[in-house]
C-alpha cells in the first residue's frame, strides 16, 4: 500500500526509502505549515499527527505513512479554530511563530487525550511541560504556552467566540497560515547550495565547476570567494550552485573541484594570543565580520589582537593606580577576578533563508531578515541596481535575534544564482550552517577589579575584555561598564582577539549580558565585603532614575526579603537568591516613516519595517487604533515589504521607538485630514465617532517621519553621549552618520531577583523563579511586551546554564551544530516569571516608551550567577554552568 | 535498527526500524548506502507476558509502548523507566527497541559528514585527541564515545537475552561487545536483524530505579546514567544491580559496588562503600572527570532512594 491520507484526502506517496514525511508534506503537498529546523528530532517544529499521535515528520520515513491518516495543523482547526489555537491567540503563546505549528499539534493531541481521560482536572505545569519536552522554542515563549495548554483542558476556550489575541497576526500563526521566507516557492525555481570550506585557513589557487555543471538539473555555479581568495575558517564560503532540487545541488557541490594550499591554522582565542601564532588577517583586516550593531571604530592592532579600544574610560590611569595600591596593601574591599563567557548561537528555527527572482531588471528578494529597508540598499548597492528596481520582503520572519541584520551569504548566493541560472532561486540554510557560520555572540574573557573605598562609595574599576571573536571584530563589552554605577576613576578596554573560527555577529544586546556577568557579580561581591544588603547598594551606588525605582520595587518583593541567610544552607540541594541590574541604550532610526492612508474606509498603517516575533505589526496596529479608538484589528498593517516608506530595522531595540513617534504624528495628520475630508459628520452622541468618519472618508494617505525627541528632560534623565563626555558625543555623531542609528537619553533599564536551586550531588542549576522590573517607559502592547520580556529571560536562562558553543581547537569544526548539543532551553526549564513595568522615565520621547528587546535579557545570567554563589559559597566564573562546571565548582569551593 | 553491511562499493546497507536514528544520518550524508525495511512479523511487534513472568518484547516495539505497558511497569520498573526517560514523545511514539540497541553513536565527529572517525572507517578517533567533552570514563578501547543506548543499559541490568534472525540468546555483552573495537557500535553481522528481546522473570521483592543526569529538565542525551535494582530482604542486600550508561564504549555494570554490596547492611555506610566502588577501574579523559562525580552522585542518589 502506497496511499496515504493527508488531512482527509488520500493521495500517492513517493518510492524514494529516503524521502521522509516532511519532504512530501512540504514540497509535494504544498502543506507548508509544518517546518523543518534541526531535521533531528530535537525540536518538534515538523511534528504531525499519524494516525492521532504526534511525530517528527522530519525522520518519518515516509513510507511508514503507507496506509495511514496524517494530520498537519492545517487540518487543525480547519473549520473552526480547536480550543488550544484559541488558547495560544488569547495567551500569546507564539512570538515568531516559526514552532507554533509543532507545539499546537502536539497540545492539541495532548488536550484532547487528558479531557477524554480527565475531564475537567487542569494539568500541572510538570505534565505539560513533560508532555511538550520535544519542542523548543527560541523566543523563549514557554511561560504564556504552558498557561494556554492549561487553561484550554480547563475548558476556557471552548466557546464558539471568535479568537482574539493581543498580537494582530496571531491566527495565521496559530493556522499553520503565515507564510515565511522558506515556504516561497515560485515556478520552476531552483535550490541553491553554498559549498564551504573544509579547512580553517587556506588560500584557494583553483576552482573548477565544469563537473557540477554536467551534472543534470544543475542550472549554475558561482563563486563566493573574496579578492583574496582566502578562507579564513572551517565553513566559510567559497561557491553555491543551484539545481533543480537540494540533493542534485549537493551532489553538484561535492563534484567542484577546488585546489587549496593550506595556511597554518590559529584556532580559538588562547592560540591566537601566542605570540608565536601566524597573522591571520594581515593586510586583509576589512574583510572581518561585525560582532556588534555599530560600525567598528579606527583602532590599533597587534598581531591577532585587536584593541584596546578604551574610549569609554574615565581617568583610565588613575583607576590603575588606584587599584594597583590597593592590591599591594591587601585592602580588603578589592574585588579581583577573571570570568568567562561561552558563545551563545542565536539558532533562529527559521535559518537564514533567501529567494531571489528577477523580473527583467527588477530584483525581488524574499529574505529572513530583520531589516527589509537597509537591505534594499544594500543589495541594490552590492549589485549595481537601481534601488527602485529592488525589492525586499519579509512578510514573517521566524527569529532573528540579531543575526539576520545585514546582508548575508544566503541572500548574496540567492541572487547571484538566480541571475546566473535566469530562474528564482531559493538558498536556505540546514542547521549545520545555521549552528556554525550563521553568527554568535562571542564568548569572552574578562578581568574585572573593583575597589570600594572605607565610605562604601565605589572608587574605582577596571575592566578588560578579550572577545573570542573569530574571523570578525568590534565586541564591545567593557565599554559598557562605563554607563552604570558612576565612579571616580574606570579603566575599560575591549580587545578582539581574532581567529580561524566562523565571524561571531550581534546579538541580542550584544556585550550587555557578559558585562553584567563580571560587573554585577563584582559588585555583588563588594556587597558581601562591605556587609550591605546587594539591593541597597546598587541604590548608593547607581544614580539612574529608571534604576532607582526598580531598586524600590525589586527591595519590596518577598522573595527578596524573605531570603534565608547563607549560612543556613546546607545539604544536596540548596536554594539561593540574587539580584542584577542591567541596562541598554536607547537606539531610534533617523529617517523613519510611517504611512497612514484611508483605503475602502479603513486605515492602513505601513512602513517598511518588519516583524521578526518581537511585535511591529502590533505596535503599529494599537498605536494607531488608540489614536482612533478603535479595535486593533481594524487597523491594516503593512509591513516586511521594502517598497513601503522607509522603515526602521529590528535591532538594538529601535523599532518601537522608531515607529510610535511618527506614527502618532502621522495620525494627528489623518485625524485634521479625515475631519475636513469627511462627506458625513459623526452622528450626534457616537461613541465611535473616527470609525464613521472613516468609513466615510474617501480614500487618502499621509505620511510622518521620526521626530527628533523633546530636548527637555526630566530631572536625573541623562544622555549616555554626554556622560561619556567628548568621546562620547564623537561616537553618537558616527553612530548616526555611519550606522543610521541615534542613541537618545535615558536608559531603559531592568533589575532581576532570581531564586535558584542547586543540586549539589549532581551539580543541576535550577532557576525557580525569576522576577523581572523592566523600565522602558510607556507599553506600546503591553501583552506583547511581557512575552518579549518572558522569552529574555528563557534565553538568558540559556545562556546561563545550557547554551555553549563547543569547537575542535585543532581543526577548527564548530562540533555542536546540531540542536542536540547545542542546547536551548526546553519548556521543562521555564521558571516561574513575574513581570513589573515601571512605566516612567522617557516623556522625551514621543509616545512615551522605548524598546524592550535587549534590556529583558541585560542581568538574567548575572542574576542567576549570584543566586548560585549566595546558594552555595561559591562564585561561578565561567559560564554556560553546566552539571561539570558546577560540580569542580563545588569541589573547588569545598578546598578552600 | 541499522547494523552495516559491506557491499563491493564501499557502501554499506543499512537496515531500517523506526527510523529516527538512521533518518537524520541520510539527511546529513553519514549514511550513503543502500536501506532495507524491516518487515514487520506478529513476533515482532508484541509484549509477552508469562505466567512466571517472564517477558518477550518484539523487536519493533515502540518505546512509547514499553514505558506504558502496566506489565512492563509492575515487572521491570527500571526498563519501564528507563524508556520513558529517552529522547521526546515524539521520538519513543515511533523509535523502537531493536532500533534502540543498534543505533548509531551520537558522537559529534561520527555525526558531522565532514570529520575524520573509526565509526566512518577513519583511522583515528578525531574526539580521543579533540573535544570528548561527553566522552568515556571507562577507556575500554579507541572509540572515546559513550554507546547511546538508554534501553541497553536497562536490558543489561536484566539480564536479558536479545534473539536476532540468526542466532539467539546472545546478552547485551554479546549484542554490543566489550568496545574494543571502536569500528562498530555493536556486534551483529552484516545484515543480521534483532527479533526479539527476553527478560527472565524479576526477582521477589525487588524494587528497581531509572535516572540520568542531564543539564537541562529534559529531553538531553544523559551524560551519565544508571539502572539500579535492588532486593532487600531482613535489613541487608540480597541483590544489587547497576547498569551504567554514558560512561563507557558499552553500557557497563558496576561490578566492583555491586559486590561490596552483596549480603551487606541497608546502612549508610553500605550505600557510601558502593559509591566508592562505583568508579573501581574507570579512567576518565581529560575532559571526562566529572563524569566520576556524576556516576558516583548517581548511584548515591538511586542507592539512597532504593534502601529508603
Amino acid at each position: 500500500m502506497t496511499q496515504c491520507r493527508f488531512n482527509g484526502v488520500s493521495r500517492e506517496l513517493p518510492e524514494s526509502p529516503d524521502a521522509t514525511l516532511i519532504d512530501v508534506i512540504r514540497d509535494r503537498e504544498g502543506l507548508t505549515g509544518a517546518k523543518l529546523v534541526c531535521g533531528a528530532g530535537v525540536c518538534g517544529a515538523c511534528t504531525v499527527l499519524l494516525d492521532g499521535a504526534p511525530v517528527a515528520s522530519c525522520l518519518l520515513p515516509a513510507k511508514a505513512a503507507a496506509g495511514r491518516s496524517v494530520v498537519t495543523i492545517e487540518g487543525i482547526g480547519a473549520g473552526a479554530l480547536h480550543p488550544v489555537q484559541k488558547a495560544f491567540m488569547a495567551l500569546d503563546a507564539l512570538q515568531c511563530g516559526f514552532c507554533t505549528p509543532g507545539f499546537i499539534v502536539e497540545s492539541v493531541a495532548f488536550h484532547d487525550e487528558w479531557r477524554a481521560k480527565k475531564g475537567a482536572a487542569v494539568p500541572t505545569r510538570e505534565e505539560i511541560a513533560a508532555a511538550l519536552s520535544g519542542h523548543l522554542c527560541r523566543c523563549g515563549a514557554y511561560d504564556n504556552i504552558l498557561r494556554a495548554v492549561a487553561e484550554a483542558c480547563a475548558g476556557r476556550f471552548d466557546g464558539g467566540d471568535a479568537a482574539r489575541s493581543p498580537r494582530v497576526e496571531a491566527r495565521d500563526k496559530v493556522a499553520g497560515a503565515a507564510k515565511y521566507t522558506v515556504d516561497i516557492r515560485h515556478d520552476r525555481q531552483f535550490e541553491g547550495v553554498v559549498f564551504r570550506s573544509r579547512i580553517a585557513h587556506a588560500k584557494i589557487e583553483a576552482l573548477d565547476f565544469a563537473e557540477a555543471l554536467a551534472i543534470p538539473g544543475v542550472a549554475a555555479a558561482i563563486s563566493l570567494l573574496g579578492e583574496d581568495r582566502t578562507v579564513r575558517y572551517v565553513g566559510q564560503q567559497i561557491a553555491a550552485v543551484a539545481a533543480a532540487d537540494r540533493e542534485t545541488a549537493l551532489r553538484a557541490c561535492a563534484a567542484i573541484k577546488v585546489q587549496y594550499r593550506e595556511l597554518p591554522p590559529v584556532v580559538g582565542m588562547d592560540a591566537a594570543r601566542m605570540p608565536t601564532a601566524p597573522e591571520i588577517f594581515a593586510g586583509s583586516r576589512k574583510s572581518a565580520g561585525n560582532a556588534s550593531e555599530g560600525m567598528a571604530m579606527p583602532t590599533p592592532w597587534r598581531r591577532n589582537v585587536r584593541g584596546p579600544s578604551s574610549a569609554f574610560s574615565l581617568k583610565a590611569k588613575k583607576a590603575r593606580n588606584w587599584i594597583a595600591a590597593a592590591r599591594e596593601a591587601g585592602d580588603p574591599l578589592l574585588f579581583e577576578a577573571t570570568f568567562r563567557t561561552g558563545a551563545q548561537q542565536h539558532c533562529s528555527l527559521e535559518p537564514h533563508a533567501a529567494v531571489a527572482r528577477f523580473d527583467g531588471d527588477r530584483l525581488t528578494v524574499h529574505v529572513s531578515t530583520q531589516a527589509v529597508f537597509e537591505l534594499k540598499k544594500l543589495i541594490a548597492k552590492r549589485f549595481k541596481l537601481d534601488p527602485s528596481h529592488v525589492r525586499v520582503i519579509a512578510t514573517h520572519v521566524g527569529g532573528g535575534f540579531g543575526s539576520k541584520a545585514t546582508l548575508g551569504i544566503e541572500t548574496v548566493a540567492a541572487i547571484e544564482l538566480a541571475r546566473a541560472a535566469k530562474a528564482p532561486v531559493r538558498v536556505v540554510f540546514d542547521r549545520h550552517e545555521e549552528l556554525s557560520v550563521a553568527g554568535y555572540r562571542p564568548g569572552a574573557e574578562m578581568n574585572i577589579a573593583l575597589l570600594a573605598d572605607r565610605d562604601g562609595r565605589l572608587k574605582a574599576l577596571s575592566l578588560a575584555a578579550h572577545g573570542d571573536t573569530g574571523a570578525s571584530v568590534n565586541s564591545t563589552i567593557a565599554a559598557l561598564a562605563r554607563l552604570i554605577y558612576p565612579a571616580e576613576a574606570k579603566d575599560l578596554s575591549d580587545f578582539d582577539v581574532v581567529s580561524n573560527l566562523p565571524p561571531g555577529a550581534p546579538f541580542r544586546a550584544p556585550g550587555g549580558p557578559p558585562m553584567a556577568f563580571a560587573l554585577e557579580q563584582a559588585v555583588d561581591e563588594a556587597a558581601l565585603r562591605l556587609k550591605t544588603d546587594p539591593i541597597a547598594l546598587r541604590k548608593r551606588w547607581d544614580d539612574n532614575p529608571n534604576r532607582r525605582r526598580l531598586y524600590e520595587w525589586a527591595q519590596g518583593l518577598s522573595a527578596w526579603r524573605n531570603a534565608a541567610p547563607p549560612a543556613s544552607k546546607t545539604g544536596r540541594y540548596r536554594r539561593g537568591v540574587g539580584v542584577a541590574a542591567g541596562y541598554w541604550l536607547y537606539l531610534w532610526q533617523p529617517g523613519s516613516k510611517v504611512q497612514l492612508s484611508v483605503e475602502s474606509g479603513r486605515i492602513v498603517v505601513a512602513s517598511a519595517a518588519q516583524d521578526i516575533g518581537t511585535g511591529s505589526r502590533t505596535v503599529l496596529a494599537n498605536t494607531i487604533a488608540r489614536e482612533f479608538e478603535l479595535e486593533p484589528h481594524e487597523v491594516e498593517v503593512r509591513i516586511g515589504d521594502s517598497s513601503l516608506p522607509e522603515g526602521p530595522g529590528s535591532g538594538g531595540s529601535r523599532t518601537t521607538a522608531s515607529l510610535v513617534p511618527p506614527a502618532l504624528l502621522a495620525a494627528q495628520k489623518l485625524k485634521q485630514a479625515v475631519q475636513q475630508r469627511t462627506r458625513r459628520e459623526p452622528q450626534a452622541g457616537s461613541n465611535a465617532p473616527w470609525r464613521e468618519m472613516i468609513a466615510a472618508c474617501p480614500d487618502f494617505s499621509v505620511s510622518s517621519e521620526r521626530p527628533e525627541d523633546a530636548r527637555t528632560l526630566a530631572p536625573g534623565v541623562r544622555s549616555p553621549l554626554g556622560e561619556v563626555g567628548l568621546m562620547g558625543h564623537i561616537f553618537g555623531w558616527m553612530m548616526r552618520r555611519f550606522s543610521h542609528i541615534a542613541i537618545g537619553a535615558g536608559a531603559p533599564s531592568s533589575v532581576q531577583v532570581v531564586e535558584v536551586e542547586v543540586d549539589t550531588l549532581l551539580g543541576h542549576v535550577r532557576v525557580l523563579e525569576v522576577h523581572t522590573g523592566i523600565a522602558v517607559g510607556k507599553l506600546a502592547a503591553p501583552a506583547l511586551a511581557q512575552s518579549q520580556a518572558s522569552g529574555a529571560i528563557v534565553q538568558g536562562v540559556g545562556y546561563a546554564l545550557y547554551e555553549g558553543r563547543e569547537v575542535d581547537l585543532q581543526t577548527g569544526d564548530v562540533l555542536t551544530a546540531g540542536m542536540e548539543d547545542y542546547r536551548l532551553p526546553g519548556v521543562a526549564d521555564t521558571p516561574l516569571i513575574d513581570l513589573h513595568f515601571d512605566e516612567g522615565g522617557f516623556d522625551h520621547v514621543l509616545g512615551g516608551g522605548v524598546g524592550i528587546g535587549e534590556v529583558a535579557t541585560v542581568p538574567t545570567a548575572a542574576a542567576i550567577a549570584n543566586a548560585v554563589r549566595n546558594a552555595t559559597g561559591v562564585r561561578p566564573k565561567e559560564i554556560p554552568l553546566r552539571p561539570d562546571r558546577m560540580l569542580r565548582l563545588l569541589s573547588e569551593g569545598a578546598r578552600t | 535498527m541499522s547494523a552495516p553491511m559491506m557491499i563491493a562499493d564501499g557502501k554499506a546497507i543499512e537496515l531500517r526500524a523506526g527510523g529516527t536514528d538512521l533518518s537524520e544520518r541520510r539527511r546529513s550524508g553519514v549514511s550513503r548506502g543502500s536501506l532495507i525495511d524491516i518487515a514487520p512479523t506478529p513476533d515482532m511487534t508484541g509484549i509477552d507476558c508469562s505466567a512466571n513472568g517472564a517477558a518477550r518484547i518484539g523487536a519493533l516495539v515502540t518505546i512509547d509502548r514499553i514505558a506504558n505497558d502496566p506489565r512492563i511497569a509492575a515487572a521491570y520498573p527500571g526498563l519501564a523507566a528507563a524508556a520513558g526517560g529517552l529522547a521526546t514523545p515524539q521520538i519513543r511514539r515511533v523509535a523502537t527497541i531493536g532500533g534502540n540497541l543498534a543505533q548509531h553513536s551520537r558522537c559529534w565527529y561520527y555525526r558531522n559528514p565532514h570529520t575524520a572517525c573509526l565509526k566512518k572507517h577513519g583511522s583515528i578517533c578525531s574526539a580521543r585527541g579533540g573535544n570528548h567533552l561527553y566522552g568515556v570514563i571507562f577507556d575500554l578501547g579507541p572509540c572515546v564515545a559513550p554507546h547511546p543506548s538508554t534501553m541497553a543499559a536497562a536490558l543489561l541490568a536484566y539480564d536479558a537475552r536479545i534473539d536476532t534472525d540468526r542466532r539467539a540468546d546472545l546478552t547485551i555483552a554479546q549484542l554490543l561487545g566489550d568496545g574494543a573495537n571502536g569500528a562498530v557500535d555493536n556486534a551483529l553481522e552484516p545484515g543480521e536483524t534483532i527479533t526479539r528481546v527476553e527478560l527472565p522473570p524479576p526477582t521477589l521483592g525487588e524494587r528497581a530505579l531509572y535516572k540520568r543526569a542531564i543539564s537541562r529538565a529534559s529531553a538531553e542525551w544523559p551524560l551519565v546514567e544508571i539502572v539500579a535494582r535492588a532486593v532487600v530482604a531482613d535489613g541487608s542486600l540480597r541483590l544489587l544491580r547497576l547498569a551504567a550508561g554514558g560512561v563507557a564504549p558499552v553500557p557497563l555494570r558496576l561490578a566492583a559496588a555491586e559486590a561490596a554490596a552483596q549480603g551487606a547492611a541497608a546502612t549508610g555506610a553500605t550505600i557510601a562503600r558502593v559509591v566508592e566502588q562505583s568508579t573501581a577501574g574507570a579512567k576518565p579523559l581529560a575532559m571526562t572527570a566529572y563524569k566520576l562525580d556524576l556516576l558516583k552522585g548517581l548511584v548515591r542518589d538511586l542507592m539512597e532512594r532504593l534502601l529508603a
